[in-house]
């Protein structure tokens, strides 16, 4: 007892009766347990606000969306049960398989140019010049404004009587279908959306060029490696955590893309603008079907969730290959 | 390096032009007349310019420009506000922390990131309905808020760990509570990365359409900036004279707080993203 007591307390209790030591022990291990009980409360008491909100707003809806898309709810009346029928009218949809074929086009040749842009643009622009600085504003400002208003402005840009087609008229030339015609209005929407997003990319790599060590860049170039080779062996590599944040990032966004296209074409021609996103909020509420528009936020939930963990994943192997 | 010296220069003026031209045309089409912005879109006009448009937008009776402003500028300094002093102290917590339940709060605050709201907007209805705060703006305030959670914790947390410890454990020691220690000790030396977080988030709460439009509804009348130049737009998209002062009217107040700002802004996202 005398053993663990002075190990507890240390040189403090030397010179105490043992009886009144030991005594004292119990009592300061139940105030100890005590205490970090009460920091474990306040922590809580901290922790609870966002914590209900995230619940509710967050971790509620994706069990709620997961009931609701076997039911039939049409967002006025109760839910009625409607079992498997939503998923399997998912599975037939033309409409639903087009759409996701177009947010992964979307998805994927975004997030390509965007990184390309992106990171070609940061190259260009690094640097402390007024000239730099300047650029660097000129390619974020889409982004500030958002993107309704961005989609608005580019649909008087490139609309049927727009101003590129009103230029053309006055030329005597044929206007040009950039929202006319199918394949041009994919086409459009992208160049869009890329134009209006890559701007975040040009900035996440100019952090990340920041990080890289100016002696590391200068060793390669005394040791006599080209330009090229100091971009591909030594930027690159320092740059991997940034190159994960960089896809990560817009494969979210552009899985969501709406708003711009709402604005741009509504969806058409004939719904062939139409993204995932797009058909949920469509349904829900222009068809007021809003069980079915449930079935598909699951899905979406369900590919946003499988894309980003897979992407964690691969690129966590670049970075150890990095860091190793 | 790699590209010669005019390959580069042709390369940003050519990048340079692209982004501008929208610009450009939003601020010159806005004083222009209809006859005018078709004939020559991109030139000077005919009749001259003229604050006609601009007037009209300003004064039209279908879409309040004023009120939408008033509206959109309280939701951006409530939410702002809700979700600093709910991120703020907790912020603070897992910062400090050193438990895995710690850990484990984060990543479920973070959790937002991920999921986009638009798929959560459809369960999120029915949440709302469920509470009754449907259509409110209290409904909207408090689903806003949860929307910008995660990036404050992010930025937050980041920061609150650069702070030396000893600095608020000294307080704590004193006697101070956690929420007293972190309001008094530790918030005076967050202004640069509240500042920066609050004009992420204000810039998303501006610009945001979908749960606006949603959870307040045409129905309701409450505009923010964004509903309202598209209940004003989406009607008359092709009489360019509605069209482009509308859309000025609504990018303006963002375009100056952005050009003012601007150093914050980019610098801002700069060193969240190298913390992270």
């Amino acid at each position: 007892m005398q053993q663990t007591s002075s190990n507890a307390r240390g040189a403090a209790t030397a010179g105490r009766t043992p009886g009144a030591d030991s005594q004292r022990v119990i009592f300061s291990k139940a105030l100890r347990q005590r205490a970090r009980l009460r920091a474990v409360v306040n922590d809580s008491s901290l922790l609870a606000p966002p914590l209900v909100l995230v619940g509710l707003f967050v971790i509620v809806p994706i069990f709620v969306a997961l009931y609701l898309s076997f039911t039939n709810w049409t967002g006025f009346t109760p839910p009625t049960p409607a079992g498997l029928s939503n998923y399997v009218r998912l599975s037939q949809d033309r409409d639903v398989q087009y759409s996701l074929q177009l947010t992964a086009i979307i998805a994927v040749v975004g997030t390509i140019v965007c990184n390309v842009l992106g990171l070609g643009v940061a190259l260009l622009v690094n640097g402390n010049s007024k000239f730099n600085s300047l650029m660097r504003v000129l390619v974020f400002y889409p982004y500030v404004i958002g993107p309704i208003i961005i989609g608005f402005l580019w649909s008087s840009i490139l609309g049927s009587n727009g101003a590129i087609n009103a230029l053309l008229h006055s030329w005597g030339g044929e206007g040009f279908p950039f929202f006319a015609d199918p394949t041009w209005a994919a086409v459009s929407v992208i160049a869009v959306i890329i134009w209006s997003s890559f701007g975040v990319n040009v900035i996440l790599y100019l952090a990340g060029l920041q990080t890289i060590p100016e002696s590391l860049v200068e060793a390669a170039l005394i040791d006599g490696a080209s330009a090229w080779q100091t971009f591909w062996r030594v930027k690159l590599p320092v740059l991997a955590p940034t190159v994960t944040l960089n896809i990560v990032l817009p494969v979210i966004g552009l899985l969501r893309v709406y708003e711009l296209i709402l604005a741009l074409t509504e969806g058409g021609p004939a719904g062939t603008t139409r993204t995932l996103v797009y058909n949920i909020l469509n349904i829900s509420f222009r068809n007021t079907q809003f069980g079915y528009g449930a079935a598909q936020s699951v899905v979406l939930m369900i590919v946003i969730i499988i894309i980003t963990l897979l992407i964690i994943r691969l690129r966590r192997r670049s970075e150890e290959a990095v860091a190793a | 390096m790699m590209l010669s010296r005019t390959a580069r220069v042709f390369a940003l003026l050519l990048l340079g032009l692209v982004m501008a031209v929208p610009i450009y045309l939003l601020l010159s089409n806005a004083f222009k007349s209809q006859q005018d912005i078709v004939a020559s879109p991109f030139g000077f006009p005919a009749q001259g310019f003229s604050l006609e448009y601009l007037v009209r937008a300003l004064n039209s009776q279908e879409f309040n420009v004023v009120g939408a402003y008033a509206i959109t500028v309280f939701f951006v300094l409530a939410v702002n506000a809700l979700a600093l002093l709910v991120t703020g102290p907790a912020a603070y917590v897992i910062a400090r922390g050193t438990r895995r339940y710690h850990r484990v709060v984060m990543l479920v605050l973070l959790m937002g990131l991920f999921i986009p709201s638009q798929a959560l907007i459809i369960p999120v209805i029915y949440v709302l309905k469920t509470l009754g705060l449907m259509g409110t703006i209290p409904g909207f305030l408090l689903f806003e808020t949860t929307l910008i959670i995660p990036l404050s914790i992010f930025l937050y947390v980041a920061f609150i760990q650069s702070i030396p410890r000893e600095l608020d454990e000294a307080a704590r020691i004193d006697g101070a509570t956690r929420l007293a220690t972190f309001w008094l000790i530790i918030f005076p030396l967050m202004r640069p990365v509240v500042a920066t977080a609050i004009i992420l988030n204000g810039i998303a709460v501006w610009s945001d359409f979908v749960n606006p439009q949603i959870i307040l509804g045409p129905g309701s009348g409450i505009y923010t900036v964004t509903t309202g130049v598209y209940a004003a737009i989406s009607k008359y998209s092709t009489d360019f004279t509605l069209v482009y002062p509308n859309m000025l009217l609504a990018a303006a107040p963002v375009m100056v707080f952005y050009i003012l700002m601007q150093r914050r802004i980019v610098g801002g996202l700069i060193s969240g993203a190298t913390k992270g």
